[in-house]
């Protein structure tokens, strides 16, 4: 068994072995790229149906606008004042931080959990662009409650899109991420547009004048859809704080920061959340309002923007997959080191096609998205522990790197304990998630404290 | 050409047809051309974003030339 665990340990720092060391000075990036990588990496595919969503779950104009405000600007707060002064004060990924904190046996468990994670998100992105090609064929979109397939046509477009988005992940992922950089100020301007030409079908005049009279009307009239949960101003704020919880709080834009002059850079992240997710998300309300509260990506862009908008709703799923899927495919390479990287990519590529083919991925996916952050949370508790409050209480750090372990089992528990907790907690699902990080980041102190005195 | 102005000259139309893009619903919104010649436009822009814009990052990547 650990001759096992150092053939996998062994493996999985090979796979991150570039970045190893801390980011010297002579590569600290300027202010302007992380604004550019937040602007272009928070305008997904996903975005067309999260503010959809918002207006089928009955979200109140004034509640819309409150909760997007303030809650985008509480995770710009997170990724300043939690993610990026760890970032720059250690200069590693997360990945060899919590290494050193919680050993390599729980960075792999973490690794595998990420890995599947990942697929799933891609699954959801395909579904999105699946809606749109499912236009040129005829293919209906799945109903709103649907778990499983709903016919022949739409698991055949999935695989077939699924199949190409490996094969083009597999084929350069480099030559992607390139395209990639052009097509993302393209699509965001696919959503900006989409809903400045719905807004005559809604009956807004030309002088703006019965604006916010439609949009309260029309829009975010309050009225949740058939079966539908009701949301409010609180769902609103929540969604869109945790909605990159695993970046944030959980830690994992520890990659980008590292490379950070300074923990203020993390401002720039308002330049992802605020043109990014708040615009995207209102334009896509407002484009869902326009055809009929039908929760049809395809059809929302093509009714808004045209051939044109159904390019971008495909362009938004396959950009945003490709990354997704690479790295799926180097968290999972770790249990199969001696694999090339093409053979895991299409593995994973394969995975995250059958996943595609349920449209429950991409239909829940709001729900999907407080799970996903749910479940890293917790690390990102245990590390935010072990790296502030361990120094103030004169607790030893990174024992786990001191004393060779392979697990650190006080991290291990708490983070499945912390889970255990949280999906049991009597609050809703996008509420547990902040008493949850309070509960592991005091009792993995705690019980690290003890360990000592012990 | 050299690189350098090409640069320039690919990236500058590449704006301008972004610009396009978000002026054509605009224009569409004010109710001075219809939906049809909207979305052709918003579609040409685009072609041609996509194409500037692909020629400049090509040309970023090749570095500047005449040294």
């Amino acid at each position: 068994m650990s001759s096992r665990w150092t053939r996998l340990t062994a493996a999985m720092d090979r796979l991150y072995e570039f970045d190893r060391e801390p980011v010297t000075p002579d590569k600290l990036q300027s202010g302007g790229k992380f604004a550019g990588l937040f602007a272009g990496e928070h305008v997904a595919a996903t975005e067309f149906v999260i503010g959809a969503f918002f207006v089928l779950h009955g979200v109140g104009a004034r509640d819309l606008l409150l909760g997007l405000l303030l809650g985008n600007l509480l995770a710009v707060l997170s990724w300043t004042f939690i993610c990026a002064p760890i970032a720059v004060r250690t200069r590693l990924t997360l990945y060899w931080y919590l290494r050193k904190i919680a050993g390599p046996g729980v960075t792999f468990v973490y690794n595998i959990a990420n890995a599947f994670l990942y697929c799933v998100l891609a699954g959801a992105m395909i579904s999105v662009s699946a809606t749109a090609v499912g236009i040129l064929f005829g293919v209906p979109v799945p109903g709103l409650d649907a778990v499983l397939p709903t016919s022949v046509g739409w698991v055949l477009i999935t695989v077939a899109l699924g199949a190409a988005f490996t094969t083009m992940a597999v084929l350069g992922f480099s030559k992607l991420s390139r395209f990639a950089e052009v097509a993302s100020p393209w699509i965001f301007v696919v959503f900006i547009a989409g809903a400045v030409a719905m807004l005559p079908r809604l009956g807004v005049s030309p002088d703006l004048g019965n604006l916010w009279d439609v949009a309260r009307a029309r829009v975010w009239n309050g009225v949740a859809a058939a079966g539908q949960e009701q949301f409010g101003f609180w769902h609103v704020l929540s969604f869109a704080w945790f909605c990159n919880l695993a970046m944030h709080v959980g830690l994992s834009d520890m990659a980008l920061f590292r490379y950070a002059r300074k923990w203020t850079y993390g401002l720039f992240s308002a330049f992802g959340m605020y043109p990014g997710h708040m615009l995207a998300w209102i334009s896509s309300g407002i484009m869902v309002a326009a055809i009929g509260r039908e929760m049809h990506p395809g059809l929302m862009a093509y009714e808004a923007a045209g051939v044109a908008g159904v390019a971008g709703v495909l362009l938004a799923g396959w950009t945003t997959a490709n990354p997704t899927l690479y790295r799926a495919g180097l968290a999972l390479q770790t249990i199969t080191s001696n694999w090339p990287r093409w053979k895991i990519t299409l593995i994973a590529g394969g995975a995250t096609t059958v996943l595609a083919c349920f449209p429950v991925f991409f239909l829940k996916l709001l729900d999907y998205v407080a799970i996903y952050g749910l479940i890293l949370m917790p690390v990102g508790a245990i590390v935010f522990a072990e790296h502030w409050v361990f120094p103030l209480l004169k607790i030893e750090q990174y024992r786990a790197e001191k004393r060779g372990w392979t697990f650190n089992a006080s991290a291990l528990a708490v983070w499945l304990g912390t889970l255990a907790i949280c999906f049991s907690l009597p609050l809703h699902l996008y509420f547990r998630w902040l008493p949850g990080w309070f509960i592991a980041m005091i009792s993995y102190t705690a019980l690290m404290a003890w360990r000592r005195v012990r | 050409m050299s690189n350098r102005l090409f640069r320039r000259l690919s990236g500058g139309l590449a704006l301008v047809s972004l610009g396009l893009c978000l002026a054509a619903p605009v224009v569409f919104f004010l109710g001075r051309i219809s939906e049809g010649t909207y979305k052709r436009a918003f579609l040409l822009s685009s072609i041609a974003w996509f194409v500037l814009a692909t020629a400049r990052a090509r040309a970023d990547k090749d570095g500047p030339s005449g040294r």
